[in-house]
């Protein structure tokens, strides 16, 4: 058998069905919005993590230059290089030894195209073919053969509808005569790279063709060191640093690895989650409004109920305990309907927004529920504390005459 | 009946403090109350009766005086200690008999136990008392408000006798009843007297009065005779 101060507020829940479904339902909203934003700030950090993660192995070695003038301006430097040599490349090979499965230099500007008579922008890069498949994917077609031949990225592949064979003239429309380059293959979909080679919106060509159209030959924006374990990876960054950053006053080129941008990503949507919960708590703060006055309202209409407990001697302990399974019934109904409605909800608005679920069920994004949950049920006793305090403490008497 | 009172009122007062000033519903009354008797306590409106009998079903403590009740000085008791007595030494019997409407007729009889044992009745004392004062199973399972005023009152009584209490406080317990369903409540309560019971009854009505056998009348809060 039940508790019969259980059962009291379960027959006064009842009772008064109407006010406590809506004053749920604020419970409800509050358990959704925290549960949903967590779980949409989770999984866009965990996708993230994901993407960034691919390359994590590799080590983005740029010129570390200073840009004097405004963006698009010929970068100047203090002094250093905006190029890394061949030179510095080979010093790069030694530092890195056998340490590196792959030195990738990369040749990149961004470009006009013109697909038929489709224009388009995007990123061209140069590198060597032997190079593109240790860390890119062909995910239709072969690799560059011949010089003219082309990779191009899925997003450009989609947008400009390009099958293999089709040609894209490179540079402005504008421009004379425009060098042609026929699309060998489709590379896969990579997202968010780790290591500055955005391919999706991109043209992939030889290194030599590159620097026949561009010229700067032996002389790459960017190197990517691919290395062989990933516990090295530190190791491998101090060894490049000491020898080309042999000054200790100017740095001559600029190293950096997944870890370090992957944290810098996480911790700004670290801090976008936390905003959107603040936002999502703010609604919860509503709630618990409305539950103390459902609660008020029901010490007010029971108190000469309240009065015949205590005249016949309840403690005022368990008139407290009455009030608080009250409070506590409602948040079970308001978290648990929350619940339900935030695995829905929660699903629904991830898949729009971030077109992955991939990510939906793993712990620290399915936690929200439960959190959000306990959150709500927590909200509803504390704000019926006050209420329950207030009917315990009534005076029998004056409770009785209140009739 | 014992030689030392079961309820003892020494010089017992009770001022309320009220915005027109201090009024005063009971004036110096004292008072010897011994095991097993059957008491009409009676008076005209304002006469201090209800006052009287707040503060013998402890519900109040006096403003100057000593009361004692089973020996005990409310004075020096504990707001616990007094919920406990109403509990276990006290059972009320109120004029609009107060039942918790939430509750069955049987759960109504049942809540004393529940206070006192802090578990549900499975000894089936609750349904026993309650079958005293004439509710089988069936009838046992009503609302009060799916009750009569004179079955509520009997199940009032019932909930009131579930502790065994040594006390039986009956604030006009007929007030609200027709006349015969009233005699039918007063044979209830003779029946408690004669089995031991104290029964203290605040009544206006001289006939109810009759069934007692001492009466003490109240006038503007003192003991009139």
């Amino acid at each position: 058998m039940r508790d019969i101060f259980f059962d009291l507020s379960i027959r006064s829940v009842r009772l008064n069905y109407l006010r406590s479904i809506l004053a749920s339902v604020g419970i409800v909203i509050g358990v959704v919005a925290i549960s949903v934003m967590g779980m949409l700030g989770t999984n866009m950090q965990l996708e993230v993590k994901d993407q960034l993660s691919s390359g994590a192995n590799t080590i983005v070695i740029t010129p570390d230059v200073v840009r004097m003038g405004p963006p698009g301006s010929t970068p100047t430097s203090s002094g250093t290089s905006d190029v890394i040599s061949k030179a510095q490349l080979s010093k790069i090979k030694i530092a890195a030894g056998s340490n590196a499965s792959y030195i990738i230099p990369v040749y990149s500007t961004n470009t006009e195209f013109t697909l038929g008579s489709v224009p388009g922008r995007g990123m061209i890069y140069g590198i060597d073919p032997g190079d593109i498949t240790s860390f890119l994917t062909i995910e239709n077609g072969t690799n560059i053969g011949g010089i003219n031949d082309a990779l191009v990225g899925s997003t450009i592949a989609t947008n400009f509808n390009l099958k293999l064979g089709s040609r894209i003239k490179i540079g402005s429309s504008s421009s004379g005569s425009r060098p042609e380059v026929r699309i060998v293959g489709i590379l896969k979909e990579r997202g968010m790279a780790s290591d500055n080679v955005g391919t999706d919106n991109a043209i992939i060509v030889s290194d030599e063709w590159y620097t026949n159209q561009y010229g700067g030959k032996d002389e790459y924006p960017q190197v990517n060191v691919i290395v062989k374990n990933i516990d090295s990876i530190s190791g491998v960054e101090t060894a490049i640093d000491t020898k080309l950053n042999t000054d200790a006053k100017k740095s001559v080129v600029r190293i950096q690895d997944a870890s370090s941008r992957l944290s810098s990503i996480t911790s700004t949507l670290g801090t976008m989650t936390t905003f959107i919960l603040a936002i999502g708590a703010i609604s919860l703060l509503v709630a618990a409004t409305s539950i103390f006055n459902v609660m008020m309202m029901s010490v007010t209409e029971r108190v000469h109920e309240i009065g015949i407990l205590l005249s016949i001697g309840t403690e005022r302990g368990e008139v407290r305990r009455m009030f608080l399974y009250e409070a506590v019934i409602l948040g079970i109904l308001g978290g648990g309907v929350g619940g339900i409605a935030s695995l829905v909800i929660g699903y629904s608005v991830v898949s729009a927004m971030i077109g992955s679920t991939a990510y939906f069920f793993m712990p620290e994004s399915i936690s929200y529920i439960p959190i959000g949950m306990v959150i709500g049920i927590v909200v509803c006793v504390v704000s019926g504390l006050y209420p329950a305090w207030r009917a315990s403490n009534m005076d029998p008497i004056d409770a009785l005459r209140s009739e | 009946m014992n030689d030392s009172p079961l309820i003892r009122l020494s010089e017992v007062s009770k001022v309320y403090h009220l915005e027109s000033g201090d009024f005063a519903a009971l004036k110096k009354i004292s008072l010897d109350i011994y095991e097993g008797e059957f008491i009409a306590l009676m008076g005209p409106s304002g006469s201090g009766k209800s006052t009287m009998m707040n503060q013998l079903g402890i519900l109040d403590v006096p403003t100057s005086g000593e009361l004692f009740i089973d020996g005990k000085n409310m004075a020096d008791m504990t707001n616990l200690e007094r919920t406990h007595m109403r509990r276990d030494i006290i059972g009320y019997v109120f004029q609009k008999f107060y039942l918790i409407p939430l509750l069955s007729a049987y759960e109504n009889v049942e809540y004393p136990l529940v206070l006192k044992y802090k578990k549900r009745d499975t000894t089936g004392k609750a349904a026993a008392v309650l079958k005293s004062v004439g509710f089988d199973k069936e009838m046992g399972e009503h609302r009060p408000n799916q009750l009569s005023g004179g079955q509520q009152q009997r199940v009032a009584i019932a909930r009131a006798l579930v502790n065994d209490p040594k006390i039986i406080l009956c604030d006009e317990p007929t007030g609200n009843l027709d006349r015969k369903t009233g005699f039918q409540i007063m044979e209830i309560l003779c029946g408690l007297y004669e089995e031991g019971k104290t029964v203290i009854l605040g009544t206006h009505d001289p006939k109810i009065a009759e069934y007692a056998h001492r009466t003490i009348t109240l006038e503007d809060g003192r003991i009139a005779g």
